[in-house]
């Protein structure tokens, strides 16, 4: 009885944070709140495998702590319990019915990464981000124009993000990422986009999202690149299409005209990639 | 029915005087005693972990605050976790496994030693020199390698990572892994050629088993790493363009790093949850719940081990990811099967919670987590955002850490007895699991949170406005919890090695099922005087517990299915037409009178 009134107190207390609305990040499972038109769909099949993760790990550990305390040997206890070796219907049991839960989460998971890694559709912006040791280079690759960034100088003290590369995107257009490297792999993160993508050098790869909302966000090397790797920091804006075109033309204006193309990498782009590798349409 | 033994084990005298301290010296470099050699692999593999131990508390002081306190530049910081890796994983957990393996797997099927003892010993003094070079980088004026434990190409080429670090790294480890194919050539082969009479296949410990299933996985992923290496050795040192990004290498290093690497995972699992398989029946005075499932299970994940290992790799783009998904979450049918064998093995039991039993449920409760972090991870719609994140470095250690650390202060503490011939003492036991138990938690569940709002793994700094601070000072603080444990154990080897008394009994927890319990602790030379009669999988048991036959079950008992659904309602006709004395059957169902 008092194992049960422990268990729903705890509930209780469960219900009474996920409920408090006072921290939106709990109903998205602790993940940043995200800004493209992706995020939700992460977000809930994040949610729904949380539950069932742990709605298997309270029933696990629930019989776990069941046996500890129902089947402690106390004093009297002499001889030995029962010896029994096995039980085949509940052993099938508990082979067949976690293979029916890993279908269900690979019937979301098929569906759901056909649908973040879609590069089918005709993006709207297309921007060529080359890692490098230890920055980015952003290529705009519509506007024929580009921003070559520098490894933040980390201090320890507030005020570092200011100083940091920005990615500009138009809110609310389908943008396509190219994703290149010069030297080593890198690792294109933002957090608030819930998404990361390697940059591997001699190959290329993509993706599309939507950013939805204006605002700055944070961006990181998530690959270890060398030395620096945690200096390669950026931040994208996310701002309205005339902002991002007067972006566009201030760069032009500091002399930032074409692209910096990928022929300045180490290695050459593989055969098969050259396709995706964009040109510079200004000359 | 009572179980007969025919010849009783004899103890042997203690040896009337001690040897001198250089006589113990040349007596072990030149031993070629299973025990010996599992001993020196205990003790190397020990000391790397506390090698390992210190760089993670180096790397949890750095975290403390932003900015750069304890290391000089952000490069230093990344030797630190890269030798932290490569020695948690390959030079002690591995050699761990092959430590338990050499002490205990010849004892558990009855044969006087290894199939090759000298093989054995070249195999051990190949991991210690192996183990050596690799570390010693710290002491070349480069440093040691800075790359990553799986030294990513071309990161880990000469042109981005040069000195002699890097070298004595990749040589090092491929000097290692011979040592370890080696190793595992020899348990195969002892286990296939040199079992006792009577020992048959599915009498075999379940330890036993996951020896042979782990050498086997070896046998497939340690060549291939070997082969990596010394491709990467030439490419460094003779110009070769093996993993040159020109020739597509860097997808190349990381397809035959991580078909290593995946199996490797399990190569250092699966002997740890044979170990907690062997204590459990003991403490809950029952045998082994689903042993064929079990042994079943295991091999499931060892055949599902060897096509997974794209999924370290979704975020490349590169791989096929429904296929690795599929397959990825595959595995945690087997290893759900273990979970239920072990909580079953406790249902119905008579449990009581020595040292060793504790620590078996400390796994159960850490390594629970750690898989079902892995079934999220199994996602590559959510892999993409926690990957390369402390998401995953949290991950990786409740499994891993969970597996073999919390397992090995199992086994250190089930067997310490067969291995010095003394207990451990039992309070400074308790002390010691409690406060590694919260240390562990504290310092790693906070890293699921810090992963998961975006700090990536590997990064030496991160900026006051992240808000990663307040969670990386919990971790740190649980970080030097964690370390802090280890003195009660050493006080508690260095105390009892000085003060407990010899175990005078062959069995001294009361209840062991496997021979090693059948013999005295330690064992002689050669490891039995006699060999009581293998009729199960638990003979010593058997042969202690003759009373025990009354409460064997070998049918299973009737449980809520069976009655609903699995056998026809017979008991009238059963009634009327059995012959009293013939009716065996249990009629007051489950656990009925058998207590």
């Amino acid at each position: 009885m008092k194992q049960r009134g422990l268990t729903v107190t705890g509930l209780v207390l469960a219900c009474a944070v996920a409920l408090s609305g006072c921290s939106g990040s709990i109903s998205r499972g602790l993940l940043p709140h995200g800004v493209t038109d992706q995020t939700d769909r992460i977000t809930n099949l994040w949610n729904g495998s949380w539950i069932a993760a742990l709605g298997v790990g309270v029933l696990v550990w629930g019989l776990i702590f069941w046996c500890v305390v129902a089947y402690r040997r106390t004093k009297d206890d002499i001889g030995l319990p029962e010896q029994l070796r096995y039980n085949v219907p509940i052993e099938i049991l508990y082979t067949v019915v976690p293979l029916f839960m890993i279908a269900v989460l690979f019937f979301y998971t098929a569906r759901d990464e056909a649908a973040l890694l879609d590069t089918s559709k005709k993006p709207e912006v297309t921007i060529n981000v080359v890692g490098k040791q230890w920055s980015w280079d952003f290529n705009y690759v519509d506007a024929g124009t580009f921003e070559s960034g520098t490894p933040a100088q980390l201090t320890g003290k507030p005020g570092v993000n200011a100083t940091l590369p920005a990615l500009y995107l138009p809110v609310n257009k389908r943008v396509e990422f190219v994703l290149t490297a010069r030297d080593v792999i890198h690792s294109f993160w933002v957090p608030q986009f819930l998404m990361k993508m390697d940059m591997i050098p001699g190959q290329v790869n993509r993706f599309q999202i939507t950013p939805t909302e204006i605002g700055t966000f944070r961006g990181k090397c998530a690959e270890l690149c060398g030395a620096y790797h945690s200096q390669m920091l950026f931040q994208v804006k996310v701002v309205s299409q005339g902002d991002f075109d007067a972006r566009m033309a201030e760069l032009k204006a500091k002399g930032n005209v074409g692209l910096l193309d990928n022929s300045l990498s180490r290695a050459k782009i593989e055969q098969r990639d050259q396709q995706y590798v964009p040109k510079d349409r200004s000359n | 029915m009572s179980t007969v033994n025919l010849r009783p084990s004899v103890r042997l005298d203690p040896p009337a005087r001690r040897r001198s301290r250089g006589q113990t010296v040349v007596k072990w470099v030149t031993s070629t005693d299973h025990k010996v050699i599992g001993n020196l692999y205990f003790i190397t593999s020990f000391a790397f972990f506390m090698l390992g131990g210190l760089l993670a508390l180096l790397i949890r002081a750095e975290l403390f605050q932003p900015g750069l306190q304890v290391v000089d530049n952000p490069q230093q910081y990344n030797q630190l976790f890269t030798m932290h890796g490569t020695i948690m994983l390959l030079l002690f957990a591995t050699p761990l496994f092959a430590g338990f393996a050499n002490a205990l797997m010849p004892i558990q099927i009855g044969a006087p030693d290894v199939a090759f003892p000298r093989l054995n010993m070249f195999a051990y003094w190949l991991y210690l020199f192996g183990g050596l070079i690799a570390t010693a980088g710290f002491l070349t004026p480069g440093g040691a390698a800075s790359f990553g434990w799986f030294a990513y190409a071309p990161l880990s080429d000469v042109a981005y990572s040069p000195g002699l670090g890097g070298d004595l790294w990749v040589f090092g480890l491929a000097m290692g892994g011979f040592g370890t194919i080696l190793g595992a050539v020899n348990f195969i082969t002892t286990i296939i050629c040199l079992r006792a009479p009577g020992m048959t296949m599915f009498r075999m410990p379940l330890f036993t088993w996951t020896i042979l299933v782990t050498s086997i996985m070896i046998l497939m992923a340690f060549p291939v790493l070997a082969s990596a290496l010394l491709a990467l050795g030439a490419d460094r040192r003779l110009g070769a363009h093996v993993f040159d990004p020109n020739n597509s290498g860097a997808m190349l290093w990381q397809h035959l790093f991580w078909f290593f690497g995946h199996p490797e995972v399990y190569i250092i699992a699966l002997p740890f949850f044979g170990i907690i398989s062997e204590i459990l029946p003991v403490f809950s005075r029952k045998p082994l719940f689903g042993y064929k499932g079990m042994i079943f299970a295991t091999i499931a994940i060892a055949a599902l081990s060897v096509s997974v290992w794209a999924h370290h790799m979704y975020a490349t783009g590169q791989v096929l990811l429904p296929f690795f998904a599929v397959m990825t979450m595959l595995i945690a049918v087997p290893t759900g099967v273990k979970f239920f064998n072990w909580i079953g093995t406790m249902w119905g039991g008579s449990l009581t919670f020595e040292t060793p039993m504790l620590w078996a449920l400390g796994f159960l409760t850490t390594f629970l987590f750690g898989g079902l972090t892995g079934i999220i991870l199994s996602s590559p719609v959510l892999d993409f955002h926690v990957t390369d994140s402390y998401f995953v470095v949290a991950h990786f250690h409740y499994v891993v850490f969970g597996t073999v650390v919390f397992a090995m202060f199992a086994g250190f503490y089930f067997w310490w007895p067969k291995f010095t011939g003394r207990m451990l003492d039992e309070k400074l036991g308790k002390v010691h699991f409690w406060m590694l138990f919260f240390g562990f938690h504290i310092t790693f569940l906070i890293q699921h949170v810090l992963g998961v709002v975006g700090m990536p793994r590997r990064y030496a700094d991160y900026l006051p406005e992240d808000g990663f601070t307040w969670m990386n000072q919990v971790s740190s603080a649980g970080a030097l919890l964690l370390g802090a444990s280890t003195i009660p154990f050493l006080y508690n080897v260095w105390k009892t090695y000085r003060t407990a008394p010899l175990v005078e009994t062959d069995d001294p927890w009361g209840y062991g099922g496997s021979l090693e319990w059948a013999t005295s602790c330690p064992p002689p030379r050669h490891n039995f005087v006699s060999i009581p009669r293998i009729r199960s999988e638990r003979p010593a048991f058997d042969l202690h517990h003759p009373e025990a036959a009354q409460y064997d079950a070998p049918v299973a008992d009737q449980n809520v299915l069976d009655t609903l659904y699995g056998a026809p309602d017979l008991d009238d006709e059963r009634r009327g037409g059995v012959p009293p004395d013939g009716d065996t059957t249990d009629h007051d169902g489950p656990g009925g009178d058998a207590r």
